[in-house]
């Protein structure tokens, strides 16, 4: 029947992903052309910004690591068939909670750290959370509430940051900045650890451990096989004892929890793209959005996140140096939409083929 | 409370709210009427969003080039179709998971037309404002009806036009045999995939014209992400309206009048938190989600694939 | 099926009228098909005259639907050719098949329950839509074939066997020369079938249409037709005229060698119904005094705009014995078997398992308190297309290869190894995809995992649909066993030759509710047809 991984298979999926890949920057470079720009200077700034200077790499590690891990609780959701697309706005609320709880418990050192990323899973869990109780109690599909909510997530918080009873700094913190938070502590910041001229940022070991965790769970737990039972067949799932409403808003909130871990990470983390430990209005930048891609390409696979992540990231600290060439830095939000575009082609030939073959099989005179 | 009244009572009463809440209707109904044929073909279409946005900014580029209105909106058509040739195709034919296409439509489209407008900066005007006689001067409602700028009368046609194609032609009949039972189409003959692509075509079609709608009937100018998730209150109301055409620009009425609720608001100087405000229109549409939704019935092969052969 | 003599007159009355034209209507010259490394259609040479009705004989997986399937341009032939009425044309749709004036009566799937009669009919023709026209075509062809239906009604309202009045008239509708009909009567009753085969004699009649009737029970091809071709693993192995057939002679045919076993004549709908004392006093007659394992107690459910699934249902299960659920498809069987899969709630009414409640739609409990289900569509609820084999086969279960909340690999693969020797699973091994695995061995995935599990109650709910007659027969024999074993089974089907084979009592469902109660020593089937088409017994 038909192979799992067999020689002129894997010689199939290779082609098609040289091909769409090829195809996805062929045009991104066509587009650079026809706007009178010149797309040798744009790679060399992409691959400048993202890993050949110095310091680069850490930076682009860095980036990836929040959106690693809104990769992976989307992951999560998609799993169990859950098509949760509103982490941008989980991961702003999560921020949010984590600096409200951050400056309300206070104190010192790690403890608080702790319970900042803490805060920030709930915060983006209970935001999520509200989806699955549309979803689940009014039938509502999730994959508009989710949207909607990212809207709405904004702008709440936006609204919690013009009150100084939520999360507007006191006069004397902000200057005459309006809509900013007050600067986490130095001790209620996350670490990071220097390797041969870049800093990496605790968040990176945080992702990748998480990403292994979440990968084994799915793969070999029971509760990683319900999950996959009810999102593949949440019939079968219902008569073996999968309960829809359980596992499903469990899942949701689980990848909100995850958005959300990602928000107090960058609020925690700090530096490089993330501004200042502080919250400001539109803190989210997009990461939520491209975490979603990362984990579209990525294909449900936890650990294919992991380089994923990092490519999206590369993009986004090389845009940075792609405007000294002359053409619009946004030319990366381009690129990165092509790319995705283009990885999706293969798996969806491989389906098609695939399922003609065991349709022929089954078919056998009936 | 009786200043809260009062605000109510002078928002209801100003012509101005009523203006904004057709032109904000008439934007989301351009794009329902035709994500109601997506859906009811059984593509739950959430790129409807990046039609929108293709479509303002083509219809844009259009007037800049050509200065013709006709061209322009033609253009913005154009521009919607592209998009739904990208998600039909892939979806469709490729089957490419369709919640996974559109939304990486939506991602990558705002980044294409930000990019391209700032490299091009279009010039555009709004078009010309046609006064119907006598209706026009209805009180309260008669600017707000028949007195807009011509490319809103479009939808006076379109969406008759949408009721009789769903309803009345052997292609809509087709349409909605595929949205709710495609294995037995299938069987009668009928091209699913093909079926499903062209619905995803029409609803290109009618977005770009709504994007174009947008430039020319409303604001005057392409700004970066104008849409801005309007496309998804498109899709709501859709939900809203239980898969009908009545329910559905309905569900635009009542959306769209959240929406110039807001813009009175702060119109008439009241004084209200604007972040609270601007997310009301999604709020109105969560809530009337949350209220509607579970009462009406769904196509039954609402954003399911169809491969011949599996279930 | 139905006795002989009440569908027999039919076809001779007929049978002599139908002189063999020079020029067939449909003639398959040499036509082969294959499927991957399965053949199809070996070298199939078959001619359909006007005026006649050709019955199709096979098993299934004989290829007749293959072949049939070509016919209307939904399959393309590897090799030969097919010849409409002297021309040779290539058939690439249905669109193409129905200019042709060939038509098709699907068993299933070809009416949107969303849309009304005529919409249904209208569905898949070319040109303007014109509502009325369709309305009066629809009136005409009522009134010419005695198919009485409101053209307005919506589909999904009506009962199985109107459906299938609209499946018939949206096939007449287009005026085609050859209409086939594909296994019509599973959806019938037996009445119904009789009224059936008296219509299809009148589309006969008129302007000498020509009828292919494929079916796999016996006894209506050979006492609704004309001629008849016998199909068995691709080729044709034999062709007859009706008047001149007999039953063994079929049978062999079909099977390819004698046929004996009883459960094999149940499964070619040869069994004789009214004279078998002997072989059912044979079974263990009802275990009467022990407890009811299973009790139902007037269970009603509700659907949309409250139409009663299930309406004030009882049935009470016993260990050790066979109960078969009789009645026309469509009549709450399949509610039935969601309600024991825990994807049915009730509006009221109890479902207990050795006297202990069990909750309904509660996800798991059914399975939890020992229910087994191979369920009526096995891809519906019983397994999951995208898992491996392995996991399907502990779908329900996992505390046997599961240690702390971890999947244990090996004990997976051991298990799976297994069953896929015991039930003789072909496979590419445990970790193979499950939908690469052929629709009959899906079923044996589903048998073991259900029997595994050492069920107090298995529910079979059609459970040989599909499979040809050694996979039938192999079932049977599982379900016999399992009760002897003392589990008590509930054979849920629409096939009441499988029901007498099997069942040591015999209910009838009719709209959600139990109609009436034999045992199967007094069961006789003018009875149960009359309680399968509604009457109370």
């Amino acid at each position: 029947m038909s192979g799992t991984a067999s020689g002129p298979r894997v010689g199939e999926w290779v082609v098609l992903y040289v091909v769409s890949v090829l195809a996805a920057l062929v045009l991104s470079a066509i587009l650079v052309q026809a706007t009178g720009g010149q797309w040798r200077p744009v790679v060399n700034a992409l691959l400048d910004g993202s890993i050949r200077n110095p310091g680069r790499i850490g930076e682009t590690l860095g980036t990836a690591a929040p959106m690693l891990l809104v990769a992976i609780g989307t992951i999560i959701s998609s799993k169990a068939g859950l098509i949760n697309i509103g982490q941008e706005g989980q991961l702003f609320v999560g921020a949010a909670f984590a600096t409200y709880f951050g400056f309300l418990i206070g104190g010192p050192g790690a403890l608080n750290v702790v319970l900042i990323l803490i805060f920030g899973a709930i915060g983006g869990a209970l935001w999520a959370g509200v989806a699955a109780v549309l979803k689940y109690w009014r039938n509502v599909p999730e994959v508009l509430s989710t949207l909607l909510l990212v809207t709405v997530g904004g702008q709440l918080v936006a609204y919690g940051l013009s009150q100084s009873w939520l999360l507007l700094a006191p006069l004397a913190d902000r200057g005459n900045r309006n809509q900013v938070s007050s600067q986490l502590a130095e001790g209620n910041r996350l670490p990071r650890l220097e390797i041969s001229g870049n800093e990496i940022p605790f968040a990176v070991f945080l992702g990748i451990g998480l990403a292994i965790v979440v990968s084994l769970a799915l793969s070999r737990t029971v509760w990683g096989f319900m999950l996959r039972m009810l999102g593949r067949n949440p019939r079968a799932a219902q008569r073996s004892g999968v309960a829809q409403t359980k596992y499903g808003a469990t899942a949701i909130m689980l990848s909100g929890a995850f958005a959300g871990l990602a928000g107090a990470a960058m609020l925690a983390g700090g530096g490089f793209a993330f501004g200042n430990y502080q919250l400001v209005p539109g803190f989210s930048t997009n990461i939520g959005w491209t975490g979603l891609l990362v984990a579209l390409v990525a294909r449900e696979k936890a650990l294919v996140a992991i380089p994923v992540a990092f490519v999206f990231a590369g993009l986004r600290t090389g845009s940075s140096f792609v405007g000294a060439t002359g053409v619009e830095g946004r030319i990366t939000d381009v690129i990165q939409g092509f790319l995705v575009l283009a990885l999706l082609v293969p798996p969806a030939v491989m389906f098609l083929r695939d399922r003609k073959r065991a349709r022929d099989a089954a078919t056998e005179r009936t | 409370m009786g200043g809260l009244l009062e605000a109510i009572v002078d928002i209801l009463s100003s012509e101005s709210t009523y203006i904004n809440g057709a032109l904000f209707a008439a934007f989301l109904a351009f794009a329902a009427s035709g994500e109601l044929v997506a859906e009811r073909a059984g593509t739950l279409n959430i790129s409807v969003e990046a039609m929108l946005l293709t479509g303002a900014f083509t219809a844009a580029v259009g007037y800049h080039v050509t200065e013709s209105f006709p061209l322009a909106l033609l253009l913005g058509v154009v521009g919607g179709m592209i998009i739904a040739g990208v998600q039909a195709e892939m979806s469709h034919r490729l089957s490419a998971d369709q919640f996974v296409v559109g939304l990486t439509l939506n991602i990558l489209v705002l980044g294409l037309t930000g990019f391209l407008d700032n490299e091009i900066e279009p010039e555009t005007k709004l078009a010309g404002r046609w006064d119907i006689p006598l209706l026009s001067d209805i009180p309260l409602v008669g600017q707000a009806l028949f007195g807009q700028r011509w490319p809103f009368y479009l939808l006076y046609v379109l969406v008759p036009f949408t009721w009789w194609l769903l309803f009345r032609t052997r292609w809509g009949l087709e349409i909605r045999s595929v949205g709710e039972n495609p294995q037995s189409a299938d069987v009668s003959g009928i091209d699913v995939n093909k079926r499903r692509r062209q619905s995803i075509y029409y609803a290109g079609a009618t977005s770009g014209l709504g994007g174009a709608f947008l430039i020319f009937g409303q604001i005057g100018l392409f700004e970066d992400s104008i849409v801005g998730g309007r496309g998804f209150i498109a899709i709501a109301a859709v939900i809203f309206g239980g898969w009908t055409l009545r329910g559905t620009i309905a569900g635009c009425i009542i959306f769209a009048g959240a929406l110039s609720f807001r813009l009175s608001v702060q119109g008439l100087g009241y004084e209200v938190n604007s972040e609270l405000l601007q997310s009301l229109p999604f709020l109105v549409t969560l809530i009337g989600m949350a209220i509607f939704a579970h009462r009406v019935r769904a196509p039954r092969a609402l954003a399911q694939p169809f491969v011949r052969g599996l279930k | 099926m139905s006795s002989p003599g009440s569908l027999g007159h039919s076809g001779q009355d007929h049978g002599g009228t139908g002189s063999v034209e020079p020029v067939p209507a449909v003639a398959f010259n040499n036509i082969t098909k294959t499927f991957g490394a399965v053949t199809a259609c070996d070298g199939v040479d078959l001619s359909v005259h006007r005026g006649r009705i050709h019955g199709v004989l096979g098993e299934n997986g004989a290829g007749k639907s293959t072949l049939m399937k070509m016919l209307i341009g939904l399959v393309l032939p590897d090799s030969g050719s097919i010849a409409i009425d002297g021309t040779t044309q290539h058939i690439q749709s249905p669109l193409a098949a129905a200019s042709l004036g060939i038509g098709m009566v699907h068993q299933h799937f070809s009416l949107v329950d969303a849309l009304t009669v005529w919409e249904n009919v209208a569905l898949g023709e070319a040109g303007k839509l014109d509502p009325d026209a369709v309305r009066n075509r629809i009136g005409d062809i009522a009134d010419q074939y005695g198919l009485m239906i409101d053209p307005d009604a919506q589909v999904g309202s009506l009962s199985a066997g109107l459906r299938q009045r609209v499946e018939i008239i949206k096939c007449l509708r287009r005026d085609p020369n050859i209409v086939i009909f594909d296994e019509p009567t599973s959806v019938l009753t037996p009445d119904e079938s009789v009224q059936l085969f008296e219509s299809l004699r009148h589309v006969v009649a008129a302007e000498g249409r020509a009828v292919v009737l494929v079916s796999h029970k016996l006894d209506e091809v050979l006492h609704a037709t004309d001629d008849i071709t016998i199909m068995r693993q691709g080729k044709v192995v034999d062709r007859l005229e009706a008047a001149t057939a007999d039953a063994p002679t079929l049978a062999r045919g079909m099977v390819g060698r004698e046929v004996s076993l009883r459960s094999e004549r149940a499964a070619l709908g040869v069994l004789d119904v009214s004279a078998d004392p002997s072989d059912s006093a044979a079974k263990p007659s009802n275990p009467n005094d022990s407890a009811p394992v299973l009790r139902i107690q007037n269970a009603t459910a509700r659907g949309i705009g409250g139409v009663a699934l299930l309406d004030d249902l009882s049935i009470e299960l016993r260990a050790g014995e066979i109960v078969g659920v009789a009645g026309v498809e469509g009549n709450g069987q399949r509610e039935l078997g969601d309600l024991l899969s825990s994807l049915l709630s009730l509006q009221s009414g109890t479902v207990s398992i050795d006297g202990v409640q069990v909750p309904d739609g509660k996800s798991g409990a059914m399975a939890r308190a020992g229910i087994g289900v191979i369920p009526e569509d096995r891809h519906d609820s019983g397994i999951v297309l995208d898992m491996s084999l392995a996991e399907n086969l502990v779908l329900v279960d996992q505390s046997a290869v599961a240690r702390r909340g971890f999947i244990d690999g090996s004990a997976l693969r051991d298990f799976a190894e297994k069953m896929i020797d015991e039930f003789a699973i072909q496979c590419s091994g445990p970790d193979a995809p499950m939908w690469s695995l052929s629709g009959g061995n899906q079923q044996r995935v589903v048998l073991a995992r259900e029997l595994s599990q050492q069920p107090k109650v298995l529910v079979a709910a059609q459970p040989t649909r599909g499979l040809d007659v050694g996979a039938i027969e192999y079932m049977g024999q599982r379900l016999e066993a399992a009760a002897e074993a003392g589990v008590a089974v509930l054979l849920i089907s629409s096939e009441l030759e499988e029901i007498l084979d099997l069942a040591h009592r015999i209910v009838v469902m009719n709209s959600g509710r139990i109609v009436g109660e034999v045992d199967r020593a007094d069961a006789n089937l003018e009875s149960l047809g009359l309680m399968m088409g509604g009457a109370n017994a």
